[in-house]
Parts: C-alpha cells; structure tokens; sequence
C-alpha cells in the first residue's frame, strides 16, 4: 500500500482559480517525499487536499488507503500535519500544547505524560514547558508545533515548509528530527522553499509548477536529467558585450554536443553539458584567444537549482537564504 | 516536461550509498540516544476519543484560555461593574421616582439589566477568541484532527456558558451588596443566570458569522462593541419603556436585549411572574434557533474542506 495515491487531483477555487490541475502523486510507505515549486505553484493547496483540509474539486485522493473525501476522518486519524504558519496555541504552555494535541488525538492517558515529556526533550523545550507560547521565539514555537504533530505517532506527516524562517542551527535540529522519524518508517511529505534541504533530506522529490507535476523522480535522477556537468565562466563586468560574444565562441566551438544548454548569467557564462569538464579547458583558451578576459571559473556538478531552473524557468522557489550548512553543491563532487 | 527519460533506474545501489554517506557526515548533532527513545515507530491510526472526550478536551483549553486571561475577565466585568454602582449611586434617586416607586429601589430595578449586559459582553468575546483561534492557526490544527466538529464548538460554548454563569453570579452578589433583593430567591437567582445563557445564544452566533466572515479581530470586536451600548439604551434596560419617547418604545419592542432584561426583571421584582417570563423566552428562544442556525451554516462551510 502506498501512504498517498492521489490520480487526477483537482483543485479549483470558487473564484475559479485552477490551483491544482490533475496531479498524480504516488508516495511509497517509509519514503521522504519533497514537493517543490515556487509560489503559487499549488505546493499548500495540494497538501491541504491531501490532509482533508479542502475537498478536491476533482479526482481522488487516498491516504493511507483511506479515501480523504469519502472517509476524512480515517485520514485524520492517521496523518500528522504542520501548517505553514506555526500554529500553536499562545496563551498554553508548551506542556499544556502538546497535552491537548495528546488529548485531540485521544492518546492514552497512561503514555501522556511520558510522551510529552519524550517530544518537549526531543525539540529541546524540556526547560522550557511550564512557560507559555507566547513568550517563544520563532524557532521555539516551530519545533513546538513539531512536537504537537507528532504526539500520535502517525504513518505519515505533511510538512509544509517546516523550517521557513528558522536559524540555522534550528533548522539543523529539524533535520535532524525528520531524519530520524523517517529512519524509523514515518513516511515525510515535505514542501520546502529550499533546495538545499530538499536535497539533503528527499528520497523523492516532484516538482509542481501552476498546478501540474512538471518533474518527479529522486534528487539524483533529476539531476542527471540537467545533462551534465555545469561550467560557469566569469568574465570581466566592465565588458558587458563579452558574455554575448564568450556565448557565441561556446556554442560554435564544436566542443560540445547539441544538447548542451549555453545560457549567459549574470556574471558571464554557464555551459551544462555532458563534456563540461572534458572540454571546458579547450573552451578558456577559445576564449583567451578571442580577446574575452576570463575572471574566473568553475565545473561542478548540477544541483537541484539547476533542476529547478529547467523545468520551472526560475532560479529558486525563492530568494536565496543562507545555507543551513555548508553548501550543498560541494557535496555533489 | 521533464526531459531525457533515459539513464533513469539501474543505479539504485549506488543513490542508496550517496544517501548514507551524507547521513553519516551529518550525524552527531544532536543525542542519538535520546532521539530514538522519543521517535517511537509510528502506530497506524491514532485512536481519538468519543463525542464527550472531544468536548471536554476543548472545553478544558477554553477555560485554560479564559483564566489564563484574567485581564480579559475583569475588563469585560469592568463596564457592568461601573454601570450598575454609578447608575445607582448617580440616577438612584431621580430614578427610583421615575420607575414608579412602590418600594421599588433602583438598584433591583437595574441589576437583572447588568447580568444581561454581563451575558451581551461575554457573547462577544465569543467571535473574538474564533478569530484568534484562527490567526494562531489552531482552527485549522483542530479541523486537521480526528475530534468532531460539534464537539469542538460544543466545548468552546460551553466554557463561555460557564464564564457567564459565574460573571452573572458575581453580578448578582454585587447587587445585593447594593441592597438589590430578588423576590424569588436563590431559585430565582439561579433562574436568573439561566435566562443569562438562554440570552447569550443569539449574540454569541452573531459574533462567530462576524468572526467567520470577516477573519479579521478588529472587525470582530467593533461589531460587538459598537452595537453593544446602543442595545443597551434602546430597550428597556435603563428605563421602564413606558417612560422613554415612542420611537425608542418602538424599537425597544424588537430589541432582544428587552426580552432577556424583562424575564430576569420579573424575577427579581415580581415573584415567579410566568406571563412575562414564558414569553420573552418564547422570543429569545426563537431568536437563538435563528442565529444559531446562520451561525452552524457558517461554521459548518468553514470546516467543512469545501472550497469557498
């Protein structure tokens, strides 16, 4: 059984928006499933379908293999899930959050106490579960609605962009978190605003573009499917005209094949190609020899970003953030 | 979309390994042990409760709201408070004259009056805590789990049926501290807290279609607020209606706040007075069926996961 199979998912709006056009999604059980695309995409509408918070307007969504529309509760019962917005109640303590969470969800009396006290040491809010929410930073009220999600100990969890807006040593410990339910047989349904931690954390990832799956496979795949490595040539800013030229000299140069997409960047040139890093030597020198003055260069491996940039047309989901640790491109070497 | 559906598959194994790899290099952030003593395996479908369970569940987070607010408590006291000492110390005496006399003192005349107002207040505050509940999202974290709709609003309501039954009480105390006397008694104080609630209903619906509607605190607490002093004075409140100008007289017979101030009236002046009591009920009755129908249409749309 796999924890989601929705075919044909439909989500249109009573203004008659088309939030999601006919999704399939299939997410195996014990998988860490990333749903990416930038805003607007669909990404929280799909998820509030799939978590019985919006009835689909068409098509069928199964949870658990619990039809969410015929049998939401079922679904209810069985799902965790973490809104985008931090949703956690500010008058409460931290304490008295999780133990109604506990109570909604009818965990038994006898394991309450231990279970709260497991998850507020977990997200590491032991110290601090006699004060209320409101006095919380952003990161403490975060991982407390981590904790209230998870308090019945459910198959699958929806998070929708869990780690938005957090530090990152905060968003380290989520990671760390997630992983280590994942690891235990939780499946993840993730939606993230980051690459990088789609990356770090996915086994598979879709990408959702106005309403449609317009790529699905795992990280690894999709970046293969880039076409090769990726050179990136800087070239002096003061001669705006070169990237244009440098261009040119790549895609007339025979070094690389047809499939390689030429692009001029910002700072000068990207060429993603099969052979970047067989040819991308013989390419400086064209362009030495060209006049063009190289400032600078690099080969690395494709990264999810520059999936994203094939499939969507943008460069991010969103303005870049700091990296919640080193740098993801590094590691793809 | 996606282009080049060749090359996938077949390298499983080697995606497995680049997966553990990266797990190791980032491993030992945090305790491994006591992670794995809190991440339980997870279970299949948490067992949820019965229909009581879910309103005493929410009825115990509403009260743990309220108390934990205890500003809120005594400012929305505060108003009624003022209006029954100043008004009686202030009007007593031009008004004991004007509600006829007979041995009617002010103060009995307007303290069923104030436990309505005190019911009015609480009402209101009803749609502010939804409204709230909704901006801190924990609408939405209650609709995502398995407790059942009625229950939720059941427990809610119940928990300001409660706050109002002990404002009103308080009230009632204070009022005899004034030298208020009820004809009827205990029974009849207690009957009195009871109008109260049956009273509270209809604006308690109103206020959640404005918190629904709106979404919004400020919209919310102006509706409550801006009606809630000219409900007051267009009825019969202050004044016997038959001392007011004929166009408030005519207004104040349509007025719902007439109805609940009359019923408590004739229980604290009259004695068990069923010819006024069973009517005004009758009315106010009718009037909560009525809202609280708008109100349940409402609620029931935004929870119910249809798009709208």
């Amino acid at each position: 059984m796999n924890a989601i199979d929705a075919t044909g998912l439909e989500l249109t709006y009573a203004d008659g928006t088309e939030a999601v056009r006919g999704v399939d999604l299939t997410v195996p059980e014990g998988a860490f499933f990333g749903f990416l695309g930038p805003n607007g995409a669909g990404k929280t509408t799909t998820i509030k379908a799939l978590a019985t918070l919006l009835r689909p307007t068409g098509g069928r969504v199964a949870v658990n293999g619990f039809d969410a529309v015929a049998n939401p509760r079922a679904v209810r019962r069985s799902i965790g899930y973490m809104a985008q917005e931090t949703s956690v109640d500010p008058e409460l303590t931290a304490r008295e959050n999780v133990k109604f969470a506990c109570e909604a969800y009818g965990v038994p009396r006898a394991e309450r106490r231990s279970r709260i006290d497991d998850l507020l040491d977990l997200v590491d809010l032991a110290d601090a579960g006699g004060k209320p929410a409101k006095a919380f930073s952003g990161g403490m009220k975060k991982r407390l609605d981590v904790a209230t999600a998870l308090v019945h100990r459910p198959p699958i969890v929806f998070l929708d962009e869990p780690t938005t807006g957090l530090d990152p040593k905060a968003r380290n410990r989520l990671w760390e978190y997630f992983r280590e339910i994942n690891a235990r047989g939780t499946t993840v349904f993730l939606t993230t605003q980051y690459l990088a931690e789609a990356d770090a954390l996915c086994s598979e990832i879709s990408v959702i573009l106005n309403g449609e799956i317009v790529a699905s496979g795992s990280p690894e795949e999709l970046k293969r499917r880039v076409g090769g490595d990726v050179l990136e040539i800087e070239l002096d800013p003061a001669a705006s005209a070169d990237a244009d030229r440098a261009a040119e000299i790549a895609r007339r140069s025979g070094l690389f094949d047809g499939n390689a997409a030429v692009v001029a960047t910002e700072s000068g040139l990207s060429v993603t190609s099969a052979e970047a890093k067989r040819f991308g030597t013989d390419l400086l020198v064209a362009l030495r020899d060209a006049g063009v003055v190289v400032t600078g260069f690099n080969v690395r491996s494709p990264t999810l970003d520059d999936v994203f940039l094939a499939v969507t047309g943008e460069a991010e989901p969103e303005t870049a953030e700091p990296e919640a640790e080193g740098d993801s491109r590094g590691r793809g070497r | 979309m996606s282009r080049g559906g060749d090359g996938e598959g077949g390298e499983n194994g080697k995606r497995g390994e680049g997966r553990e790899n990266r797990r190791d290099g980032e491993a030992g952030i945090g305790d491994a042990g006591r992670l794995r003593s809190a991440v339980a395996s997870p279970r299949g479908s948490a067992p949820g409760n019965g229909f009581l369970g879910d309103v005493w569940t929410n009825f115990k987070r509403w009260n743990l709201k309220a108390v934990r607010n205890p500003f809120v408590l005594v400012v929305s006291l505060l108003n009624p408070v003022i209006f029954l000492v100043l008004f009686t110390e202030v009007f007593g005496q031009v008004a004991t004259g004007a509600i006829g006399g007979g041995g009617v003192d002010y103060v009995s005349f307007l303290m069923p009056a104030i436990v309505i107002q005190v019911a009015l207040v609480a009402a209101a505050t009803s749609g502010i805590g939804l409204v709230q509940d909704i901006e801190d999202g924990m609408f939405e974290k209650v609709l995502v789990s398995p407790m059942s709709r009625v229950g939720v609003f059941a427990g809610k309501t119940l928990s300001e049926v409660l706050r109002i039954s002990v404002q009103a009480t308080l009230i009632l105390g204070l009022g005899t501290l004034l030298g208020a006397r009820i004809a009827t008694g205990l029974p009849g104080a207690i009957a009195i807290v009871g109008i109260a609630i049956v009273f509270s209903v209809w604006f308690t619906a109103f206020s959640n279609v404005v918190a629904i509607k709106t979404r919004n605190s400020e919209a919310t607490i102006i509706a409550a607020n801006v009606l809630q002093l000219p409900l007051l004075f267009v009825s019969s409140a202050f004044l016997p209606v038959e001392i007011l100008p004929g166009w408030i007289r005519a207004i104040s017979g349509v007025n719902p706040i007439t109805y609940g101030v009359d019923a408590a009236r004739a229980l604290v002046l009259d004695g068990w007075a069923w010819e006024t009591i069973l009517p005004s009920l009758a009315v106010l009755l009718a009037l909560d069926l009525a809202f609280a129908s708008i109100a349940v249409y409402y609620l029931d749309r935004a929870s119910s996961a249809t798009v709208d």
